[in-house]
């Protein structure tokens, strides 16, 4: 199946240079003397890397046979990362070079968005916010509850975030995954 | 409706803000051209012959049934040859704010229907026009630096790329290492592909950018002076805004170009018109030398309203 430029849209999957991307940004500019074209940026799923190309009107690209599932993830073996698809139970894995910013965030059961490429995975995002444990800070000064300061603090991930001082090893503390910031005590 | 049955218009204020908004800039532009001593005209929208433009397409409608004496006409997509009668004539410098309209342009910045700014002015060359567009962008409270810099030293400079010196195979194999298709049929073509994908991002960063003397294959209807053409255009961070020629004259050359640019819609299996006789009849004794510009007026003010 193909899609021609008057279909692309941002979120659209298609198979650019062997690899599957995703439309990020699609620009229709008509120069007045010319004939119109489709100014696309795109991001590569398996490489996580941004490109740009400018195509006629009426070019077409073969679609991507990509999917995104929501799925467990199971267990590492150090080598591979586990996941489960809970409707079908069946399971896939990751190598790291495929996990990027998920195997900071991801603990054993969390629930995650697998992105499978012709049935096979190619990207794990993890949820925009994860709640994990603090295993490692310095002792916080005692009634400092305004967060005005800051201190670096180890999660059971190994991810470091800046947590405010009050913070103590043991405490539950949620994280946006996009911006690796804490955001409050679960 | 309120309690008292009377439609609330709660934009009202702020719609009447925006037209009264637009209302200033129109009459900004009439007294910067009064002042100049140019003369406005209006010239009629409803032509015989449609555009010759290979990539425009003008829209047509048919009138008089119920009379019985059904016509075709086309709507005008600039309102250029219809001045150029007028300035063949002898009108001296003219200037037209009109709506244009164009077939198969819809998109987020392209309308079927836009609002054209066209002036012309006598005996000045494509740079003093440059000029006085840049007095007339400061008249609208345009501030910005400017920057000019020619088509050939724009990729130089932004794409390493010897743009008037490539031959069609040249530009094939620079398309190709882009990873872009090089299905063109023409030079023109993928230089125009090259400057979208290359170019225009990188000037988006200037507020105001003239590029001039584009390469010859892309003269349209401007003076041809060795490996260019004394044509222009005006971009406002990266979008097209204006385009502008210094003037060719006879109605050989007209014919020309008219024809070259049919012969192009014939291979593509575009509508064909007829050229505008008309014109070139009243182009016999030739246009006085001058240069001409368009400007697309709602992308003008959009790009002052930010």
């Amino acid at each position: 199946m193909n899609y021609s430029t008057s279909q692309f849209k941002n979120g659209l999957k298609l198979m650019l240079d062997g690899n599957p991307c995703s439309i990020v940004n699609n620009e229709i500019v008509k120069p007045g003397k010319g004939q119109a074209f489709n100014r696309v940026k795109f991001k590569d799923l398996i490489t996580g890397k941004t490109l740009e190309k400018t195509f006629k009107s009426g070019e077409s690209l073969e679609a991507a046979d990509v999917m995104e599932l929501e799925m467990q993830y199971l267990y590492s073996d150090g080598e591979k990362w586990h996941f489960m698809d809970p409707e079908s139970y069946e399971q896939f894995d990751l190598g790291r070079e495929s996990m990027g910013n998920a195997l900071n965030y991801l603990v054993e059961q969390d629930k995650c968005i697998v992105t499978l490429w012709n049935n096979n995975p190619i990207s794990v995002s993890p949820p925009n916010h994860v709640t994990l444990e603090v295993i490692d800070t310095d002792p916080g000064l005692k009634g400092d509850t305004a967060g005005t300061g800051g201190k670096p603090a180890t999660l059971n991930t190994g991810v470091v975030v800046q947590v405010p001082l009050f913070v103590a090893i043991g405490d539950k503390v949620k994280v946006d995954t996009r911006t690796n910031e804490y955001t409050g005590r679960a | 409706m309120n309690i008292l049955g009377v439609p609330n218009y709660p934009q009202m204020s702020s719609v009447k803000e925006k037209l009264l908004q637009h209302q200033n800039r129109i009459r900004t532009i009439r007294d910067f051209f009064y002042s100049h001593s140019i003369v406005e005209v209006i010239t009629p929208s409803l032509l015989i012959s449609p555009t010759t433009d290979v990539y425009i397409d003008s829209i047509e409608v048919s009138v008089n049934h119920a009379l019985l004496k059904s016509s075709n006409f086309y709507l005008h997509t600039s309102p250029e040859l219809e001045m150029k009668r007028l300035l063949a004539k002898g009108s001296g410098d003219i200037f037209q704010i009109c709506q244009v309209f164009r077939d198969n342009e819809h998109g987020s910045i392209n309308s079927n229907e836009f609002t054209m700014l066209e002036f012309y002015r006598l005996g000045i060359d494509m740079h003093q026009l440059i000029e006085e567009i840049q007095e007339l962008l400061i008249a609208l409270g345009k501030n910005d630096i400017v920057k000019k810099i020619s088509y050939a030293q724009a990729f130089f400079d932004y794409a390493e790329i010897d743009i008037l010196n490539s031959n069609f195979e040249d530009l094939k194999n620079i398309l190709k290492s882009h990873g872009l298709s090089a299905d063109y049929d023409w030079i023109e073509d993928m230089q125009m592909v090259l400057f979208v994908h290359l170019i225009e991002p990188k000037i988006k960063t200037f507020p105001v950018c003239f590029i001039y003397d584009f390469p010859k294959q892309q003269a349209a209807l401007a003076k041809i002076d060795g490996l260019v053409a004394h044509r222009f255009e005006m971009y406002i961070n990266g979008t097209e805004i204006a385009n502008g020629y210094q003037e060719i004259e006879t109605a050989n050359e007209y014919r020309d170009r008219f024809e070259t640019e049919l012969d192009k819609r014939k291979s593509l299996s575009k509508s064909i018109g007829s050229i505008d006789e008309v014109f070139l009849a009243d182009l016999k004794d030739g246009l006085p030398p001058c240069s001409g510009v368009a400007i697309g007026i709602e992308r003008l003010f959009n790009s002052l309203s930010l």
